[in-house]
């Protein structure tokens, strides 16, 4: 056995080889390996962050919270008739102290004398004429001017008229909110049919034509209703009635709010997302029959129907010792749907006229256009305020939450009610229809975009959450790639240091 | 006192006859059939059927405008809305639990017994909404309805096989119709569905028949299920039929030793008024062709050997009861072991592994003569047949045509189920054994259910006998269980960090192999040494 040859400093045996020498080896190549895994990192990186970024797409923020800091006024304009301008400044004046007192926020009221007033059809002017009482047709007012002090009469009146909500600062919220579409659902409720004393159907469509479709015409520019009607025999209630000693039995005003057994009665399904109006005739049974209402103070009311504000109204409906036929009798469609009428008009908003008002009796329509006119301001009114705060409470929200994703219908929604609310402003003066056709628009984008299903998308999987499950892989890749390189760069710039000293 | 009901009867009967009112004049019919069975077990079939007068399916091509209003009386709302919302023209709904014994029990009244939920419904074609957008729609509105995972018979689950689906009423030939079937095994019936179901009804489960739907017996009971059937009769209108099947054992307790039962002992109930708008309201017992047995009270009428109880004119509180005076023969019973049907079946799936199973189907043909059957299998993807493996043999021996008139849908993975539907022709007094490969599938980890382990119910084969020319019944096989390969769903993060470290191992080795720097070392070989 031969000892291993060594070899001479810088020389090696035939057999091995200089690693410098293969091509492996070579700096240029190495360099290159690494270079090559930088770049598809920095190549990757953008694909990366594109793909698990969250699409925000910017919002009008700047055009959105000048649209919202804007007040919006209404005009209205009455043209006093008068052959001398005597009332008309003393008119103006006190409606201004209405205005100065913040009751008429959202309205201006322009009093303007003339000898001869222009009978218009828009819902912007209105015309007060001299007369013996005080009396409304069409957009007209008679109203006895007598001396100062009929201004005074007169400015309530007006007030009266044009924003009753605001006059009588309508805190009880009866009406439901504002929807372009309602489903009306008549229920006929027996409590218990069985026990005798049912009424087993009713003629509802001759009685909906009679009492309902003249409000529901009226009414058509604002909403669009969908009507069903349904009959339960079996409708029970979910507490005791109480008896009285005259053999009536009766509903104390805590029975009233607790009076729908929702889980016994199905009133109407679910299955759309129209908001629904109730209208409920409810027929005691032979044991609870006839049920009444007791005032506050322990009286029997003389009114046997009640609202559930936003949710519908109630009629309680005894059949009289009389009545044979298992159908609704003609004073029970009466009695039923004339309460049911005046329950689906405060429901709707509709405001009462003031009670010392007459109406022209030629005028038939079941709604005046005064009320019409103040139905729409209300609604405009409403609708802009619930615009302006969706919008607001929207960017409050979206400047809050990071990982909200902002997409294309979002955005266009947004933009959507911003000119929507930009043209309530322009068109304030010369049309309330199309003004208040606006404000509703706005309303429904900007509710459709706060509600908008895919800005919840990637709120429940944040980004902490996914680094969290990539860390092991990436943090512990990048450690290796990170040291070569930093080594490969010492190792670089050494060499060049050589060279060039050298 | 006993005069009232005759009277109630008169004026139901005037306000039938005289329709006094504008719109659609509804009827409405409820009937109970009990019948005691042989193996001493009671079969009762509730239906509650309401007929609108004149009323007829919403024509697709108006789906997208305003709906005329819609005035019910005794028709549901819930569910009138439903069918007008996406214009369906026939609707069949069954929720069951249990399997049906068919050569113990006999063929069922309502024939959908299939084991979970079913759901099938013909739907014109046409106009602005697509039939697959409706049948969507309709599947997660009667979901909301019967508070039921119906939502969850979707497009994986749904198929259209037509010839074992034909309409039941009549289809209006304005538009050309498609059927959408699905079924989930899975889906259980409970007192939830019955609650919504009972308020369909108009009046509700408070007098009438419908007292005795006592949700703490009839889910009690061995074989239970409710159906919503809405049909179109060209000449007469819409008719809804809400039924209830169950079968009750009150030979259960060790004790009892007679088959004694009565509404009292099956329902807990008994009916104590009559439903005041029902025209009319039958309860009928089969009564037993031979041995002896008592039957109170007196039935209102006898017609074809069965007692007819009208609910109207009995006295009431109407406490049903039949009883024998003789001990329950269970020997007897069991040895009288000649089927009721002309049909046995049977459905295997036998799974050597977690990737491939072998399913065997069985039909038993008790008849004299040879009888042709359709065979349905409508297969989730889960599980996809090699129908080249597919091989029939009658007692042992194959035969080549036994299997004919093939038409196949194959599965597509992760979004349509397979349809195989086959005509068998079975030799008289024989048993013909269908056998075929099937490959299990492996899922990604979010398709698994909550509870993986338990493994994937598949939906009952239908059977459908082809020689009974009129309404031949549908016959289900009970479902059965595939068993999927189920990753470790208890720690997911762990697999993940434990996957990543692996990985970059195995990456951080390679790369310092390729990048690292070899260089010379020279070693004295007298150190070394």
């Amino acid at each position: 056995m031969n000892p291993p040859a060594v070899p001479e400093t810088g020389n090696l045996p035939a057999s091995l080889r200089d690693p410098s020498t293969l091509f492996f080896q070579y700096d240029s190549v190495r360099r290159s390996i690494i270079a090559a895994y930088w770049v598809a990192i920095l190549l990757a990186t953008p694909l990366w962050w594109y793909t698990t970024s969250i699409e925000r797409l910017p919002l009008p923020i700047s055009q959105a919270s000048q649209e919202i800091s804007r007040p919006l006024q209404l005009p209205v304009n009455v043209c006093l008739q008068e052959s001398k301008p005597i009332f008309a400044p003393l008119l103006q004046v006190s409606l201004d102290r209405f205005t100065s007192s913040r009751i008429l926020e959202g309205v201006q009221i322009h009093i303007t004398g003339s000898a001869k007033c222009e009978t218009t059809s828009s819902g912007n002017s209105y015309i007060v004429k001299p007369g013996q009482t005080k009396l409304i047709s069409g957009r007209a007012l008679e109203f006895p001017m007598r001396d100062a002090r009929s201004v005074e009469d007169l400015t309530s009146t007006l007030v009266n008229l044009i924003v009753p909500h605001l006059a009588h600062n309508d805190k009880s919220n009866r009406a439901v909110q504002f929807a372009s579409r309602y489903r009306l659902a008549f229920s006929l409720l027996n409590e218990d049919a069985s026990s005798g004393s049912g009424v087993m159907g009713w003629n509802v469509e001759h009685a909906l034509t009679r009492y309902i479709t003249p409000i529901l015409d009226r009414v058509s520019h604002l909403h669009n209703f969908t009507i069903e009607s349904q009959v339960q025999f079996h409708a029970p209630l979910a507490f005791d009635v109480q008896r009285l000693g005259n053999g009536e039995h009766s509903l104390s005003y805590e029975d009233l709010t607790v009076f729908v057994n929702s889980a016994e009665w199905t009133l109407s399904s679910s299955f759309s997302n129209e908001p629904v109006i109730h209208l409920v005739a409810f027929v005691p049974s032979s044991d609870h029959s006839p049920l009444r209402i007791l005032e506050a103070d322990g009286t029997i009311s003389n009114s046997n129907a009640f609202i559930l504000p936003q949710w519908g109204g109630i009629v309680l409906y005894n059949p009289s010792e009389g009545e044979t036929s298992k159908q609704l009798s003609s004073r029970g469609f009466q009695d039923v749907f004339g309460s049911f009428a005046n329950q689906l008009l405060s429901l709707l908003g509709v405001p009462n006229l003031p009670a010392e008002i007459q109406r022209d009796p030629r005028d038939r329509n079941t709604i005046s256009d005064w009320q019409l006119d103040a139905l729409l301001r209300r609604r405009t009114l409403e609708a802009v305020a619930g615009t302006k705060e969706t919008l607001g409470s929207f960017i409050k929200l979206v400047d809050q939450i990071d990982n909200m994703p902002i997409g294309p219908s979002v955005r266009d929604d947004v933009q959507v009610a911003l000119s929507s609310l930009n043209k309530v402003y322009d068109l304030a003066s010369t049309s309330l229809f199309q003004t208040f056709t606006s404000s509703a628009s706005a309303f429904d984008s900007s509710s459709r975009a706060f509600f908008n299903p895919g800005m919840l998308a990637l709120l429940y999987f944040p980004a902490e959450h996914k680094y969290a499950v990539y860390t092991p892989l990436f943090a512990t890749s990048m450690i290796p790639l990170a040291i070569a390189a930093l080594r490969e760069f010492k190792i670089w710039k050494q060499q060049r240091k050589q060279t060039n000293n050298g | 006192m006993v005069l009232l009901p005759r009277l109630y009867l008169a004026l139901i009967v005037l306000g039938a006859s005289i329709p006094c009112r504008a719109g659609l004049s509804e009827y409405f019919n409820e009937k109970l059939t009990l019948t005691p069975l042989r193996d001493g077990k009671v079969a009762s079939t509730f239906s509650f059927s309401t007929l609108l007068k004149g009323g007829s399916p919403r024509d697709p091509s108006q789906l997208g405008e305003d709906d005329e209003s819609q005035h019910y009386t005794l028709f549901p709302l819930g569910l009138g809305q439903i069918l007008r919302e996406y214009g369906v023209a026939e609707l069949h709904l069954s929720l069951n639990a249990g399997k049906w014994n068919y050569d113990r029990w006999g063929y069922p009244l309502e024939p959908g017994v299939g084991t979970g939920a079913e759901l099938w419904a013909w739907l014109g074609d046409g106009g602005v909404r697509s039939v697959d957008d409706r049948w969507k729609g309709l599947r997660s509105a009667l979901a909301g309805l019967f508070c039921s995972s119906l939502s969850r018979l979707d497009e994986h689950r749904t198929t259209s096989p037509a010839e074992t689906f034909k309409p039941e009423g009549s289809l209006p030939e304005t538009s050309h119709h498609q059927l959408r079937h699905a079924s989930l095994p899975s889906e259980n019936v409970c007192t939830e569905n019955l609650t919504p179901f009972l308020k369909l009804l108009p009046c509700k489960g408070l007098s009438g028949i419908a007292t005795l739907l006592n949700p703490h017996k009839l889910f009690d009971a061995n074989w239970h299920g409710l159906g919503v059937h809405v049909l179109w009769h060209k000449d007469e209108g819409v008719e809804v039929r809400l039924t209830f099947q169950g079968i009750f054992d009150p030979l259960r307790s060790a004790y009892v030793r007679k088959q004694d039962w009565s509404f009292e002992s099956l329902f807990a109930r008994k009916i104590e008024k009559a439903c005041p708008v029902a025209n009319s309201s039958e309860i009928l017992v089969t009564l037993p062709q031979t041995g002896e047995y008592s039957i109170s009270p007196e039935p209102t009428s006898i017609r074809n050997s069965m007692a007819v109880y009208d609910t109207k004119l009995v006295q009431k509180p109407l406490n049903l009861a039949m009883s024998w005076p003789h001990d329950f023969d269970h020997l007897a019973a069991s040895s009288t072991r000649e089927p009721l049907t002309s049909l046995s079946l049977q459905r295997t799936l036998r799974e050597s592994s977690q990737l491939d199973g072998h399913l065997t189907v069985s039909l038993t043909n008790h008849k004299d003569t040879s009888t042709d059957v359709l065979y349905l299998e409508t297969m989730p993807w889960i599980v996809q047949f090699y129908l080249h493996t597919l091989v029939a043999t009658v007692e042992g021996r194959v035969k080549v045509d036994a299997v004919s008139n093939i038409s196949y849908i194959p599965a597509i993975p992760h979004s349509r189920p397979t349809t195989f539907q086959a005509v068998l022709s079975i030799p008289p007094n024989s048993t013909l054994q269908l056998t075929m490969d099937v490959s299990k599938a492996f899922l990604r980890y979010t398709e698994h259910p909550p509870d993986a382990q338990r493994g994937w119910d598949l939906p009952p084969a239908i059977i459908m006998p082809l020689d009974d020319k009129l309404n031949s019944p549908r016959l289900y096989t009970p479902n059965i269980l595939v068993d999927l390969a189920t990753p470790d769903f208890s720690m997911p993060y762990n697999v993940i960090i434990f996957t990543c470290t692996v990985i970059s191992f195995i990456f951080g080795s390679i790369f310092n192999l390729m990048t690292r720097k070899f260089v010379i070392v020279q070693m004295d070989p007298k150190e070394s040494k």
